[in-house]
């Protein structure tokens, strides 16, 4: 057992890996991807991604291509920048939020050089992780010295938190939809009630006018 | 033991400093689901893939959350390229593939649209894939044991049970909140267009009264004019 803790220090340094079966997409050169994460406050959320370059010569695409980096942003829901960093062709960025709400991660490759690209696409692996995914258990379990039964206890501890935080934030979205459906509503009513006392009055003002200004010209 | 620890350590530096350059396949996340919500801008196509294996499941669940109609074209295919399924200005939808190897090409279209982006959100639910992986990582790194009167295994059984419960409340929360995204947004729709024609309304009511008036009264002017 004395060499699991540093056994566990490799792997927790490995723990910084690539997505292999995670998504992928295609995106051109001047192109900039967004997703929008809609998440609880005091949420950390781990991306991950790794690029391949289409090489028209072996017809297929190269593993990891050095000196092209990916440029990631993320907005908070105040559409405040709270990340703005070039990372290389295989990254891994990580936030936490302090509002709750919509949050924005886009991606864009810093690429200047035109032949890096010419011909072809840029194939990139992402993997976005929200919450008690971006826990990484065997480091927990090192790091407090846990059996195997506590270990699962945790992780079902912090899945558990994690949904009660998911439904508090859905409370508060739903106030906040309620007040706005009624706002409406008050307003559709109002709204119609003044337009239809303007209409009124002023139809009886038109009239008025008019026959006073067609007796003044005595024509009545 | 002594060199074997040291043997290690210095790995694990090695490692610390040279991280980058190493790929490792096996040991990746817990959890096979994913779900991205993404702007579809107007007039464009967006294909995403995702590599499968054998005897696999793939479950795709999307749904238009915001933008005028709500509505978007999808369509999957397979790694051999022949369209699996194709939805025609659909709001949400679900399709479940048994897969072979290779990658599985899915598309959002919103080319029909020239002025309005769409808002979607899509959740892709893997099964039956190497989730054996998982118990492993576990049962080296920690340590000591458990002394219990129950069987371990039957506590594990009830523990894997609950895991899978909250898999799927988590999976339903998702689906729920993208629900609830969309009908917000269909609301907060309605109340700025409720405001913007109330005003407009009411501008051109004024507007055409007062034309009203002064039309008729110019009418009577001339008339007056060629009396005297």
């Amino acid at each position: 057992m004395m060499l699991a803790y540093p056994a566990a220090g490799v792997l927790l340094i490995l723990a910084w890996i690539y997505p292999s079966h995670a998504l992928y997409f295609h995106i051109g050169e001047t192109e900039k991807k967004c997703f929008i994460e809609e998440i609880p406050d005091e949420t950390m959320v781990i991306g991950k991604y790794r690029t391949q370059l289409w090489d028209k010569v072996t017809s297929s695409f190269l593993a990891a291509t050095p000196g092209l980096g990916m440029h990631v942003e993320i907005k908070d829901p105040d559409t405040k920048i709270i990340l703005s960093r070039q990372y290389g062709s295989d990254g891994r960025f990580t936030f936490t939020s302090h509002t709750p709400g919509e949050h924005q991660i886009c991606l864009h490759s810093n690429s200047t050089k035109m032949a890096l690209f010419a011909g072809g696409k840029l194939r990139v692996h992402l993997d976005i992780q929200v919450g008690e995914h971006t826990n990484n258990y065997p480091e927990i379990a090192a790091k407090d010295k846990l059996t195997e039964l506590q270990l699962r206890a945790r992780q079902l501890l912090d899945q558990v938190e994690q949904i009660q935080k998911e439904q508090n934030y859905q409370r508060y979205r739903e106030e906040r939809f309620r007040m706005t459906s009624e706002s409406t509503n008050q307003r559709v009513l109002w709204w119609s009630i003044a337009q239809t006392l303007i209409l009124i009055v002023t139809g009886i003002w038109q009239m008025k006018h008019l026959k006073s200004f067609f007796e003044a010209k005595k024509l009545v | 033991m002594e060199v074997g620890r040291v043997i290690v350590c210095a790995l694990a530096v090695f490692v610390a400093l040279f991280s980058e350059r190493f790929v490792v396949l096996a040991s990746f996340s817990q959890s096979m689901d994913s779900d991205f919500t993404f702007t579809l801008p107007a007039g464009r196509k967006e294909c995403f893939f995702q590599t499968m294996k054998k005897d696999a499941s793939l479950e795709i669940e999307y749904q238009v959350l915001d933008g005028a109609g709500l509505d978007v074209d999808f369509l999957i295919s397979s790694p051999s390229g022949q369209v699996l399924f194709s939805d025609y200005h659909k709001s949400d939808g679900v399709h479940t593939v048994e897969t072979v190897d290779g990658d599985y090409m899915f598309c959002f279209d919103n080319t029909f649209s020239t002025v309005s982006e769409k808002l979607i959100f899509f959740e892709l639910i893997l099964d039956n894939m190497e989730i054996e992986e998982e118990q492993d990582d576990w049962k080296e790194y920690v340590q000591g044991t458990d002394i219990l009167d129950m069987k371990l295994e039957d506590i594990m059984d009830t523990i894997n049970n609950v895991k899978a419960r909250l898999g799927k409340s988590v999976h339903i929360q998702t689906v729920l909140r993208a629900f609830e995204a969309r009908d917000r947004n269909i609301q907060e729709s309605n109340f700025d267009r409720v405001n913007f024609w109330s005003i407009t309304n009411m501008v051109v009511m004024m507007v055409i009264s007062g034309i009203q008036v002064y039309l008729v009264r110019s009418l009577f002017e001339d008339k007056r004019k060629v009396r005297t």
